[in-house]
Formats: C-alpha cells, structure tokens, sequence
C-alpha cells in the first residue's frame, strides 16, 4: 500500500529532527526532505511548523508502543507480559538515538508535548491491558480490571521514562518488579512464580 | 555578615523568606519567564541591592532557592504526618493527602503548569525524574523507619510512592480522588500496601 502524503510528511519530519533538531528543523526543511512545497506541508499541517513537531511527536509515540505491542504478542500470562513489555520497553528507549538526542539537548522542547502524549498513551495502554486482566485466573478479590490496568499502565509509563533505582536490563530485577510494587495488589502470585529467574 | 543583619529580627519572617514568598506570588501571577529580579524585589518591598546581596548570583540563585525552601516545606509535612502515623497505611494516605494538597493548593505551580509547562515538566521525565526519585529516597526514607526495617526498602517503598503521586496529580484519574483521604486509603490498600509489606516482609 502506498503511504499516504501525510505519512511522508512526517517521516520527512522525523528524519529532519534527528539531523537537526526540533529547535532548528522549519518548514521548509521538512518540504525540501519530501520533495515538496511549502504550500503542501501547509495544506496538510495549517498550523504549520508547531503543528508538525507535535503530529511528529504523537506520530511516533504511538508507532514506539505498536513496536511494543508487537513484541509482546502472543504472551498470555499477565506477570509475564509485563516482565516482556518493561525489559523490552527500556532497552527501545535508551537505544533511540532521535529520542535520547533530544533529551540530551533540547528536552523542555520535547517533554510538554510528551507528557500530553503519554496521558493519551496511558489510556491506551490501560485498553490493551484490561482484557489480560479480566482473563487473569487468580485475580486479588475485589480488584476490578479497569482501575488495576489504569493504575498498572501508569507505573508502566513511570519505570519506561525513568528507572530510578532500577536495573531494567536485569530480568530478575524486572521480575521482582512486577509482582511488587506492579501486581501485589493486583494478582495472587505464589511463591513459585515470586521466584526471580537468573538474569541473561 | 550582611545576610545575618537582615536576617536577625526574630519576629517577621527573614528578609530572604520574605523574598522567596514574593517571587512565588509573581511566578503565580505572570510565569517565571516574564518575573525579573525588580518585579521579585518590588513585591517584596526591598532594594534590589538587597536582593543581590541576599541571593548573590541574581535571579538563578533566588529561583534555586525557592525550590529548595517548597521541597522543604513538604518535607515538613512528610514528616510531620509520619510522626503522627500509626500504621503505614496512615503515613502512605497522609503522604499522598499531603503532597497532592500542596500541589493543588500552590498557585506558582498551577500557573507554571498550565501555561508554562516547559519550565515544570522536563524535571519531572527520564533522567531528571531518576534525580527527583533519588533525593525523595534519600529524604523520605529514614522517615519510614517505625515500620519498615532496611534501608534499601524504605527507599524502594518512598520512590514507588514519588512516582503513583507524580502521575495521579500531574493526569488526575476518575478513580483515585487525591483530595478525599478515603478514596486514597481505598486506592492504597488496593494497589500499594500489599507491595510494600511483601517487599518489607
């Protein structure tokens, strides 16, 4: 299938950020990156430059966490998925170099706009999660799906952008991560499964 | 030697407390991008030589002190709920009660997020945000002392609750009223008091 214009302008725009920045990348950067005009950049982003760096922001934030989706199909057991989702999660954010080049130099251009983005993400993370726990077998009594999956999608996005004490490169780690301060109120986990398994 | 001068009447508050309040009332009225040292020293009613001496170093010095005396009024209240906590659910409720009522009732901070969030929100996202959670370690965790017993716990446990404050004041959630103490001790009890007693068991 043919990627639309829009697409092409913001993987132009993308491409433009990663060069430049999103100080410096302008319109007609962006118009140059395509092949087009101004006026086609304008005719679909009337709002213009702003307008673009934000679309190119929410652009990527949802194909980063399509990535995400992906690679955590096919995982039935919750823990596990969450385990999957963090370590994989934290190793696609210390190695995008768009991302860690803008946190690294201009973050007060890019974190407003992210931090709308990731109260948007945060539903949607909550969405993809319910269904795991309405289908979890040994659910905490009283714990109902949706507000656990909101309160679980809003840690999930907190240890991503920041690990604080955390090694997220450790599995054993991520383990014990998730079946405390994610899922202790959440789901009955015995001991077997509150084993850490050795890191790789 | 000038700075003890100003500072000693006991009775009114201390000239540079006096001018880290008047900074906070501009910052709520017109941002921090457009509050100038004049505007701070006017408010304040002192000289801008005064102010220079009191903050030397100008305008950074003067906005690095009134982050360090917020981060410490809050820890006044931390503390002051932990000591009147019985059990650790009381002092994690108080904590959120109290942090989350600072928050809202902090005109400087409302008008910053609101209208220039640039200058709030990049200290509270990836590197800066693992900065803030290490000091809230280093600061909250000696307070849970009573009830949890190793350090690296209490310091896990302060910087778990640092990020479920950050996140459910910063994008409010209909199910977690952060102003009404029952529902955050119906919200604690549900997702984070079995954490923190299985991780201090």
């Amino acid at each position: 299938m043919e990627r639309s214009a829009r697409t092409r302008l913001l993987e132009a725009a993308y491409a433009c950020i990663g060069r430049y920045g999103l100080g410096k990348t302008t319109v007609e950067d962006v118009a140059r990156e395509a092949g087009v005009s101004r006026a086609t950049v304008y005719r679909h982003f009337p709002g213009g430059r702003d307008e673009l760096l934000r679309e190119v922001i929410a652009w990527e934030t949802t194909r980063f966490f399509l990535r995400l989706a992906e690679a955590v199909a096919g995982i039935r057991d919750f823990a596990d998925l969450l385990e999957e989702a963090l370590l994989y999660a934290h190793e696609a954010v210390e190695s995008h170099a768009v991302l860690q080049q803008v946190l690294a130099t201009e973050p007060e251009r890019l974190l407003p706009t992210l931090t709308v983005e990731s109260a948007r993400i945060c539903g949607h993370v909550a969405e993809f999660l319910t269904p795991y726990l309405e289908a979890a077998p040994r659910r905490c009594p009283g714990v109902e799906p949706g507000q656990a999956a909101d309160y679980v999608a809003r840690m999930f996005l907190s240890w991503i952008g920041a690990p604080g004490r955390w090694d997220l490169t450790d599995r054993a780690q991520v383990r014990a991560l998730v079946r405390t301060e994610f899922l202790a109120g959440i789901l009955l986990l015995d001991d077997e499964t509150k084993r850490g398994l050795p890191s790789h | 030697m000038q700075v003890m001068v100003d500072r000693a009447p006991p009775g009114p508050p201390a000239a540079d407390d006096r001018v880290v309040a008047a900074a906070l009332r501009c910052i709520a009225r017109w941002g921090l991008a457009k509050t100038t040292v004049d505007d701070v020293a006017r408010e304040a009613g002192v000289g801008r030589a005064t102010l220079y001496r009191l903050f030397p170093g100008g305008r950074d010095a003067l906005l690095e002190a009134v982050v360090r005396h917020e981060v410490e009024r809050l820890g006044h209240r931390l503390g002051a709920a932990a000591a009147t906590a019985v059990t650790l659910e009381d002092v994690v409720v108080a904590w959120f009660a109290e942090a989350a009522e600072l928050v809202a009732d902090h005109p400087a901070l409302q008008f910053l997020l609101a209208h220039e969030p640039e200058s709030v929100l990049p200290q509270l996202a990836f590197g800066r945000l693992d900065a803030l959670l290490e000091r809230a370690a280093a600061l909250g965790g000696p307070l849970l002392e009573r009830w949890i017993d190793q350090p690296e716990d209490r310091a896990r446990a302060v910087e778990w609750m640092a990020r479920v404050l950050l996140s459910y004041t910063l994008a409010p959630s209909p199910d977690v009223d952060v102003r009404d103490r029952e529902s955050l001790r119906r919200f604690a009890r549900a997702f984070i008091i079995p954490g923190l007693t299985r991780s201090s068991a």
